[in-house]
């Protein structure tokens, strides 16, 4: 009996998120962001069936061909790689780096934001403190030291960016858990008995996780621009992986002979943080008009 | 105030600790030796045995961490493994070019932002406003580099306008400023839209204040109630949250100074850790994040000093 009486209130923000998507698709720049977004997952986990070659299969008589030449629509790159494949690929790579970091650092920005918000006698103050600082430092200097610490690679800049998600996010968090704790439901979970991570696992992390989805919407773009320019810089993806912000590096030995080898996925990058970040807005209007820029 | 002003100096000091132990740590890890690289090729064992007693290389962690403290402080921040220079005199000529780097973006996306921002507020909803809005998005969603490549191309190798690499020389020749404009153009083609997103929220909250209501029937000139009485206040807040940007304009310097060549303290760094020069790369990151806690700091200080509330606050 008390089991459905505290979970009645649970179920208020998933009435009011079913506004909300139709709120999101009226508005036309919101649905074409959202379009592009889906076709890009789409197209990265579709990537081995969709790409016509193998993204390392050069052939130097292709090479630097412009797009538009027979069986190479987007022409190929300095090596003769097929560019349709290489973005495909890197696309593909690009978007995963992006999760596993938003995935990563949003867990642990999320537990931080809770515990802060839970045990806010004691754990506030320091937890907060350390994200503020965090959160002041710029996050390509943050890769720069975890790519000469560790060495550069994938993994530096997936800790890097995933290290930039972490304040945010463990600030988002604390807000919103600090509201819904005064509810009455999660009082009376208490009341009843229920142990620390009961409270905090089934009470309050289902009921504040719409604001931290559209705010790792929002940061997704950001993310995803951070891991190319330290990929660009050459922290990150190293020849011949296919990754987008690696792929423009290489194409920059190339600029004046077939400028299209880095324009390519330099622009790609961009749509992408474009819809991202046009996406998540038009989620943050949709969620709160107060908030409408 | 000046109660304030100790707290930042304070919170300071924590994190400027963070940042020595990670350039120690840095040092910890590598697998190179540092006696050995200083004393050379030639050195005979004596020497190099002399040297690592001399940087205390055989003493407990803890207290060469201390060691490690007191040679910086005497700015002795150890010797290139690349080319065997000392890594100051490097840091000591690309801290230069990198400020000038960005104190020539600062220098116009700074005022255009803030026009653009009043323009679109003042005219909320019009086209021009739209456009201010699409080119805020825009700013921040260009990967910067592509920014600077469209440039290159573009400005430098199909117009052959302006030269796009590296520092043709001193500010005040001719060589220098043709050679700062576009690294400048890029790096604060990044800026423009943040500033006037900025600009646009905060002049939209003071336009419909009181005292901007107040001022209006009072019959001032529209001109005058604009820029005297709403941008003025308006540009409070503008003031702090583009301080704190400037701090991350850094991170977009060490990408622009790499795609131009730009002889500054972000692309030695890059260069350093590409070519596992931890030294080098130590002693940049320290001063990188060294000189951005130092600008946070003045920008709190400067926030104090021009907004009366935050002196009681």
């Amino acid at each position: 009996m008390s089991a459905t009486a505290l979970e009645t209130p649970a179920a208020r923000p998933a009435r009011r998120r079913d506004g909300v998507w139709p709120r999101l698709l009226r508005d036309p720049v919101a649905a074409v962001a959202l379009g592009f977004v889906v076709l890009a997952v789409l197209a990265a986990l579709l990537a081995p069936w969709l790409a016509p070659s193998d993204p390392y299969d050069n052939n130097l008589l292709a090479a630097m061909k412009p797009p538009g030449t027979e069986g190479l629509p987007l022409g190929a790159d300095g090596q003769g790689r097929d560019l349709v494949t290489r973005l495909l690929f890197g696309l593909r790579v690009t978007l995963l780096m992006g999760l596993v970091a938003t995935l990563a650092g949003g867990l642990l920005g999320m537990l931080l934001g809770f515990l802060a918000a839970f045990y806010r006698r004691w754990l506030d103050m320091p937890i907060m403190r350390v994200m503020d600082v965090m959160l002041s430092f710029p996050a390509i200097l943050v890769g720069l030291a975890i790519a000469a610490i560790a060495g550069p690679g994938i993994p530096a800049v997936v800790v890097a960016m995933s290290i930039a998600t972490v304040p945010l996010m463990a600030r988002i968090t604390r807000g919103s858990a600090l509201v819904v704790m005064q509810l009455d439901y999660v009082v009376a979970a208490r009341a009843v008995g229920c142990t620390d991570a009961q409270v905090i696992l089934r009470h309050l992390a289902p009921n504040c996780l719409s604001p931290i989805f559209v705010f790792a919407t929002l940061r997704f773009g950001q993310v995803i621009l951070l891991g190319s320019a330290l990929s660009f810089l050459g922290l990150g993806a190293q020849p011949p992986t296919a990754e987008l912000g690696a792929m423009a590096s290489e194409g920059r030995n190339f600029l004046f002979f077939a400028p299209h080898i880095a324009v390519l996925p330099c622009l790609l990058i961009f749509l992408l943080v474009l819809a991202f970040n046009l996406l998540g807005d038009a989620l943050r209007d949709a969620l709160d008009p107060r908030m409408r820029f | 105030m000046l109660r304030q002003v100790l707290v930042r100096l304070l919170m300071a000091v924590p994190v400027m600790f963070g940042v020595l132990l990670v350039g120690f740590l840095l040092m910890q890890v590598v697998p190179t030796d540092a006696a050995l690289v200083r004393a050379g090729p030639t050195a005979t064992p004596d020497v190099v045995e002399a040297i690592r007693r001399d940087l205390g290389l055989d003493r407990p962690v803890a207290e060469q961490f201390l060691l490690y403290l007191g040679r910086l402080l005497q700015g002795d921040l150890g010797v290139s493994i690349i080319n065997n220079i000392p890594v100051a005199q490097e840091l000591g000529a690309t801290i230069g070019p990198t400020l000038e780097l960005m104190a020539a973006s600062l220098v116009w996306a700074i005022p255009l932002g803030i026009l653009l921002g009043t323009v679109g507020a003042y005219w909320r909803g019009s086209l021009l406003d739209r456009a201010v809005i699409a080119l805020g998005v825009a700013g921040v969603s260009v990967p910067v580099f592509f920014l600077g490549l469209v440039l290159i191309w573009l400005v430098g190798f199909h117009w052959q306008l302006l030269p796009f690499t590296g520092r043709g020389g001193p500010l005040w020749s001719a060589e220098g400023l043709q050679a700062i404009i576009l690294p400048a153009l890029t790096l604060g083609g990044t800026f423009v839209g943040p500033v006037a997103r900025m600009t646009r929220t905060a002049v939209l909250d003071v336009l419909s204040a009181d005292h901007v209501r107040t001022a209006r029937a009072k019959g001032l000139p529209e001109r005058a109630v604009v820029l005297h009485h709403a941008l003025r206040n308006a540009l409070i807040p503008v003031v702090t949250l583009i301080g704190l940007q400037i701090g991350f304009l850094l991170g977009g310097a060490v990408v622009v100074e790499t795609v131009f060549s730009w002889p500054g303290v972000g692309r030695l760094a890059v260069g350093a850790i590409l070519s596992s020069d931890f030294p080098m790369a130590q002693g940049t990151i320290i001063v990188l994040s060294g000189g951005f806690i130092l600008v946070n700091l003045l920008v709190d200080l400067l926030y104090v000093a021009i907004d009366p509330r935050m002196r009681t606050a």
